[in-house]
């Protein structure tokens, strides 16, 4: 329980831009867009890893520069009805305060935070009605992101001024923790700061609430309290996965690793099943091992883009199909990526002249795709095989390449 | 060879209007005046690198600017260059003499004590 209710991170939230630590860059260039240096952009979108200051400099600078803040974040609806609902209102007209200058205020500012989670059903037109309350804006516009290259934002980028901020370097956040200790009283090694900065890998809040929890209740930090800090976000790569997986020695062990690593669920079930034959020897084994891994997928399907509380499930299967036998483990050379991944990238390009020649068929016999593909290549392939410059290649606008690809395919 | 340059002017050798344009897209600008170029946006940052390399047929690292002390410095003597993600990259940060300057830090500590 922590001693007084307030947390750090709120207490200490930048009230001015020259508060938040780093992005000196990004902080001048929306400082600039602001004071309407930028004519020729609406709407500016702030895009970053989280906790190094995209929404704390919307923040300082609203207090700064005398902005009301109307905000939507990823907990509000963000449908096409929901934008127009809360944002159109909010960015048709401009404060009439302002004109009578009986106030400082320079009226609203519109802040879209996490705008790259507008996403599935809930959140259908979102985006389109964004750009378009860009476009007939009076008031600044505003959006925080964190991965910009998504498809779906594709659209918004082009209306937006875009600035970039970057992972908060390490001696700058150890700063800031020492400014902190200062003004809590607290005696902390600069050893035990360092290992925080580090280990908050740029991430200024979760630095600042490591710090809280570890020295608020005896307002001392020594090096051997922060042992204790689990790794924050350790973006562990699929070998790396791979190779604590199968070196578990339980399923807790197994199952944690799963739920600290990035990679992706549907590539990872992929490896993992790949890599059963070369764990396992014991045909029985195997038999279990690949057992518990189908039922994993059961769950992975179950879980689809929503159900993610059935995660939990997935990991577990998963990990006991880790941990059929701890004992016979060898080590061995991992298949990674998946081999059906390895597959569909040597073959992207057979796949594509594939698809090239049954779009010729198709257009001049006036079939499917599909239809070319099962009813009209294997006659074509017979046909060719005999006689390779026949009056069919002609009036199907064949190239030399795709006659000799059709003549020497194994299979389709 | 590693050439270090200051992100607030530096010069290039004259080259084709191709490359100009491309550092002018990525986020250079160039003062005719004084006939140098400075870092407009950081947004692509690490290919403004990559092209001035190629440019000049040479590492290039770039000049931090100390928080603290206001100076110029290079990445190379800081101790946390392997985890940094924006290493050599014209950005600010604290010198590594001010952060061990433990002087300002330790000493209000120790009132507190």
């Amino acid at each position: 329980m922590l001693r007084n209710e307030i947390l750090w991170v709120e207490k200490y939230r930048p009230k001015k831009i020259q508060d938040i630590i780093g992005n000196e860059e990004a902080k001048a260039t929306f400082a600039e867009w602001l004071q309407n240096k930028h004519h020729n952009k609406k709407a500016v979108l702030l895009y970053g890893p989280p906790g190094v200051g995209k929404t704390a400099l919307v923040n300082a600078s609203a207090k700064e520069y005398d902005f009301t803040i109307i905000e939507m974040n990823a907990s509000d609806t963000r449908s096409e009805k929901a934008v127009n609902a809360v944002a159109k209102p909010a960015t048709s007209y401009k404060a009439l305060d302002n004109f009578s200058g009986t106030t400082k205020t320079r009226g609203n500012m519109l802040f879209l935070d996490e705008v790259d989670g507008i996403a599935g059903n809930q959140d259908r037109g979102g985006v389109s009605a964004i750009i378009k309350i860009v476009e007939e804006s009076l008031v600044p516009v505003i959006m925080a992101a964190n991965d910009p290259d998504i498809s779906k934002l594709r659209p918004l980028k082009k209306v937006c001024l875009l600035v970039r901020f970057q992972q908060v370097r390490i001696p700058l956040i150890i700063a800031l923790l020492q400014k902190i200790c200062l003004l809590e009283h607290v005696k902390a090694e600069f050893e035990a700061l360092e290992r925080i900065a580090k280990n908050s890998r740029g991430d200024v809040r979760s630095a600042i609430n490591d710090l809280q929890s570890l020295s608020e209740q005896n307002h001392t930090l020594t090096l051997q309290d922060t042992m204790m800090l689990r790794s924050r976000n350790k973006a562990l790569s699929m070998d790396e996965t791979l190779r604590g997986f199968f070196t578990a020695e339980s399923i807790g062990e197994a199952s944690r690793l799963l739920s600290y690593s990035n990679v992706n669920y549907d590539d990872f079930l992929l490896s993992v099943s790949d890599n059963l034959p070369k764990r396992y020897i014991d045909p029985n084994e195997l038999a279990k091992a690949y057992n518990l891994v189908s039922q994993a997928d059961v769950f992975r399907g179950r879980i689809g883009t929503e159900n993610w509380h059935l995660l939990k499930y997935f990991y577990n299967e998963l990990a006991k199909a880790a941990s059929v036998n701890n004992v016979s483990y060898k080590p061995f050379e991992f298949i990674s990526p998946p081999i059906r991944i390895i597959t569909l990238f040597w073959t992207k390009g057979k796949r594509t002249m594939l698809n090239n020649i049954c779009l010729k068929i198709g257009a001049q016999c006036h079939v499917s795709k599909e239809t070319a593909k099962n009813d009209f290549i294997p006659f074509i392939k017979v046909i060719l095989q005999k006689k390779k410059s026949s009056g069919l290649v002609d009036w199907l606008k064949f190239t030399q390449e795709e006659v000799d690809f059709l003549a020497k395919m194994s299979r389709f | 060879m590693v050439i270090v340059l200051n992100k607030n002017g530096f010069k290039l050798p004259r080259m084709d209007k191709d490359k100009f344009v491309n550092l002018m897209r990525l986020g250079l600008e160039y003062n005719r005046d004084i006939a140098l170029f400075s870092i407009k946006s950081c947004n692509n940052i690490e290919k403004i690198m990559e092209a001035v390399s190629a440019i000049l047929g040479s590492e290039v690292v770039f000049l931090q600017s100390c928080i603290r002390c206001g100076k110029d410095f290079q990445c190379n003597g800081c101790s946390y260059v392997e985890l940094c993600t924006t290493k050599n990259l014209p950005f600010s940060c604290v010198c590594p003499r001010c952060l061990s300057d433990k002087k300002h830090f330790e000493e209000a500590s120790l009132n507190l004590g």
